[in-house]
């Protein structure tokens, strides 16, 4: 089986039934992405199936093939001289000091990075609807929402930056 | 600056222990200063230790130091590339104790902060295993003054070479930023790398102790650095117990009965060994389980043993209760004054209870252990490595020294990761397999199978006297164990033979702190559940600081004087604790606006709590719509002393606060014929953003050190504050964690 992950093709030698979580992290060394419940409710799993926000734990990788997966390895880039240069989203987590244990912090970023992708501009409630079903066990709370609004600042000024040049 | 766990396997270094109990590295290959702290210097101040002795409620005098003499408790490394190594103790579970370290040694040795690389240290690389304890909030309080005297020892090293390479005098060397330069001519620089390289011979450590910094100097202590270990964490590179692997890792999962205590009568294969990446089945003595080549196929073959369990408890919640219920007899461990002969004929009474709770660290515990015949290798994912270790030893009949435990990044400990089941279990698979076998729980696992939040039971009586004071105030609490649980372990023995029945881990924050009550008396009852119970953030703290400061509360309404200045009244001003105490309660208060109305719909509520050294008072804004309470603002005012960073020390109040407030609103494990059925989030549910306050800290921040720890007080007195508002709001008084409200308020 072939795997599209962060722009890569990946060949996976697993059954089907194979959880994406557990290919991500067992097979591909692709730790990033946590297990918190096996559930789908905390979170802490989340990665981008064709940008959607998508609980690994609960997604075979039959429902995967041929799509574009995007974990939180992903979710920097590199520039042409070799630099890693963060997302707006990791950037704001750090300007932020947001974390504690951070073992939610990738499921948090990948949600966010997928709502801003759709709201660049949201409301406190829109980010608080939007990041609500992330449990962060240390209680990060209040600066995950600044950061996340900081974040879609960067975002927004980075599009209009693009489109004025 | 970065960070990384040190995983390679060289050799440990050699040390040479110096009259004043420093170490400096011996035979490196190149260049490289190293100078540490052995254990035995005094490791903290005299005052610290006392205080952590009190703390603890092992007597007047001073916590013992350690006597291993040769063993490292923190060194640095200076290498030719003018990087300075950081090696620590102390396990980050996301306290931020790396980064607070990192300030601290860089404060006194003069580093540049982009030049610092901290490395979490292991066994194999000269640590002794107790040092790594990381519990209690005690790492900042124990480690601040060997970390200042051994940077300054090395700054002065640093400075009296570079001083004989610029061919000068040390007076006229200043240290900064990882560089020493003349005074009166800053061309003239060397950086401590180049000092170390160009070094001749041997080092030698200075005889008399170097002048610490006072307060006003320093430049990083006090400052809200950032930390240390994000860059990695937030780009998933940063390796946790459940993420570290070695070559040929299998996957291991383990039989696990269906109730508490109940036995592995017997086991057989079944068609264990013919599902598929089956490695191996291990049954031996009470013990099952499956080693696969990939996690799943593990748990699915592990379905497919054929297994009887005998006996066990059949429990269900309603007994449970019962169980935890103040009855006759109780262990007294507090009696002040005539309690009996002062409460009178009609005393105020209530009772409070609070249930069971878990952990929820989101990563649950995880090991990665290869046995081999010389030697085990263990990643855990631990609080107590030395604890990991011994158990380990014991389960493999090994000696400790030939099991190197590897501890990594935490994801949430919360006093969970000072279990290590999973180390043992990874271990006795790896010992059947001859490879390394990572055991990393489930969800229904970890919340099943571990060891829970003690449930309480509280009963209140209190009277008053002509003027309103309190005259006698009762407290009789019935706790499932914390320290009797760990029987033999750490360090429930000697602290049970010391309170003779009262355990005093659970007894935290059980005692009446309003000294102005001249009757005063607690009664502890010890309650031996089938259930596991053990260490949760802040012990006894959270569930008997509900239950005290909210009957407080009730007292305080009952004398028809405001909560606020009801608490400032029974509490001496001739005591430092209580003088305390007043402080950050009037200053939450203050901070809070408490003389002020609150928004329409909205009420306030205070409470206070003692842990760890560290006072914190909380004034909780909330109001209810439909039966629902929403909890809008929280001002803490709390007072560890110096804060080393301001910014972390934030962060650990706030963590505190929202973990307290999803306690205080929604969590509650219920057993269920013999086993715990809210065992995953969809029955065990926790506050999420919807939930989360406005929080306002203030720091008492006047003390020229740390007095008191603050991984754990904030999460005192959050439920009572809360409770509070809502009777002040309501008119109900809510008795029984989580809250929940009848009335209907809008």
């Amino acid at each position: 089986m072939q795997l599209r992950i962060n722009s890569e093709t990946y060949d996976v030698d697993i059954p089907s039934t194979e959880l994406l979580l557990w290919t991500l992290r067992d097979e591909l060394g692709l730790m990033g992405t946590k297990f918190g419940c096996g559930i789908g409710y905390c979170g802490a799993c989340t990665v981008h199936v064709d940008g959607e926000a998508t609980r690994a734990c609960m997604t075979t990788v039959s429902n995967v093939e041929g799509k574009e997966i995007r974990t939180i390895e992903g979710l920097a880039t590199i520039d042409e001289n070799d630099e890693e240069i963060l997302h707006p989203v990791q950037q704001a987590f750090i300007d932020e000091q947001v974390p504690q244990c951070s073992w939610c912090m990738s499921g948090q970023m990948m949600t966010a990075a997928a709502f801003l992708e759709q709201n660049p501009e949201p409301s406190e409630e829109e980010v608080i609807e939007a990041m609500a079903e992330n449990y962060c066990r240390c209680g990060c709370y209040v600066r995950i929402k600044a950061a996340v609004v900081r974040a879609g600042k960067t975002l927004t000024e980075e599009v209009e930056h693009e489109q004025n040049s | 600056m970065s960070k990384t766990a040190r995983t390679d396997s060289t050799n440990p270094r050699k040390w040479r222990l110096t009259r004043r109990r420093f170490l400096i590295g011996m035979g490196a290959g190149a260049a490289t200063l190293a100078v540490g702290a052995a254990i035995g210097v005094p490791i903290a101040l005299p005052r610290i230790r006392k205080g952590i002795n009190q703390m603890f409620i092992l007597g007047e005098g001073e916590m013992p130091a350690p006597t291993t003499p040769d063993s490292p408790l923190v060194w640095f490394e200076i290498g030719e590339d003018n990087v300075t190594h950081l090696y620590v103790p102390k396990i980050e579970m996301g306290q931020g104790i790396h980064t607070t370290m990192a300030q601290i040694a860089a404060e006194e040795l003069e580093l540049d902060w982009n030049q610092i690389v901290v490395h979490q240290a292991d066994m194999m690389h000269g640590f002794e295993g107790g040092t790594m304890m990381t519990f209690g909030s005690l790492s900042t309080l124990l480690l601040y003054q060997p970390i200042r005297e051994t940077a300054a020892t090395m700054r002065e090293m640093l400075r009296e070479e570079a001083a004989r390479q610029l061919g000068t005098t040390t007076s006229d060397v200043v240290a900064a930023e990882s560089m020493c330069s003349l005074q009166n001519d800053s061309a003239q620089q060397l950086t401590y790398g180049q000092v170390v390289s160009n070094k001749q011979g041997e080092w030698n450590i200075p005889e008399t102790v170097p002048t610490l910094k006072s307060v006003n100097e320093f430049t990083k202590i006090g400052q809200p650095l950032q930390r240390v270990d994000f860059r990695e964490k937030l780009t998933g590179r940063a390796v946790y117990g459940f993420d570290a692997r070695m070559p040929n890792t299998l996957y291991g999962a383990i039989a696990r009965p269906p109730r508490y205590g109940a036995r592995l009568r017997r086991a057989s294969v079944g068609t264990a060994e013919e599902q598929p990446g089956v490695v191996a089945v291990v049954i031996e003595d009470g013990f099952a389980g499956v080693v696969a080549e990939r996690r799943m196929q593990a748990y699915a073959a592990l379905r497919t043993l054929e297994l009887e369990w005998s006996g066990g408890t059949e429990l269900n919640q309603d007994e449970l209760e019962q169980m935890v219920t103040v009855g006759r007899g109780g262990v007294i461990t507090q009696d002040e004054g005539a309690v009996p002969q002062t409460l009178g004929d009609t005393p105020i009474s209530a009772e409070y209870r609070t249930p069971l709770a878990a952990h929820a660290h989101l990563e649950p515990q995880a090991a990665t252990v290869d046995v081999q015949p010389d030697q085990v290798m263990a990643y855990i994912s631990t609080q107590i490595p030395n604890m990991a270790r011994d158990e380990i030893a014991a389960a493999l009949n090994r000696e400790p020294e030939q099991i190197n435990i590897l501890p990594t990044y935490l994801g949430g400990g919360f006093g969970r990761k000072a279990g290590h089941d999973v180390g043992v279990e990874a271990a006795r698979l790896s010992a059947a397999v001859g490879q390394p076998v990572h055991v990393g729980w489930d969800r229904v696992e970890d919340m099943r199978y571990g060891y829970m939040r003690q449930p309480t039971h509280h009963v209140f009586q209190a009277s008053l006297d002509e003027h309103g004071n309190v005259r006698a105030f009762e407290h009789q609490v019935a706790s499932g164990d914390i320290g009797f649980a760990f029987e033999g372990g750490f360090p429930g023995g000697e602290f049970g033979k010391w309170l003779a029945g009262a355990d005093p881990f659970a007894g935290f924050g059980s005692l009446i702190t309003y000294d102005e009550i001249p009757n005063r008396r607690v009664v502890y009852h010890r309650t031996k559940i089938p259930v596991p119970t053990g260490y949760w953030r802040g012990l006894g703290l959270f569930p008997n600081t509900f239950a005290m400061e909210s009957f407080v509360d009730e007292v305080a309404h009952a004398a028809g004087a405001d909560p606020l200045e009801f608490r400032l009244r029974h509490l001496s001003i001739s005591n430092e604790l209580s003088e305390r105490f007043r402080t950050v309660l009037q200053t939450a208060a203050d901070q809070a606006g408490w003389e002020t109305p609150p928004p329409k719909g909205r009420a306030r509520g205070i409470a206070c709590s003692l842990n760890a050294g560290t006072v914190a008072a909380q004034v909780a804004e909330v109001s209810v719509t439909n039966g629902k309470i929403r909890v809008h603002k929280v001002t803490c005012a709390i007072d560890p002393g110096l804060v080393v960073n301001p910014d972390g020390a934030r962060a650990q109040v706030e963590g505190s606060i929202i973990m307290g407030l999803s306690s205080t609103l929604y969590e509650r494990a219920t057993i269920n014929n013999g086993i715990i059925e809210t065992a995953n989030f969809n029955n065990y549910p926790l506050i999420s953003m919807r939930d989360a306050p406005e929080i306002d800290v203030v720091f008492i921040n006047d003390s020229d050190h740390p007095i008191g720890g603050l991984g754990e007080p904030a999460i005192g007195p959050i439920a009572a504050a809360v409770g509070n508002a809502v009777f002040a709001l309501t008119g109900e008084r809510l008795r029984e964690l989580p809250l929940t409200i009848e009335s209907q308020v809008t």
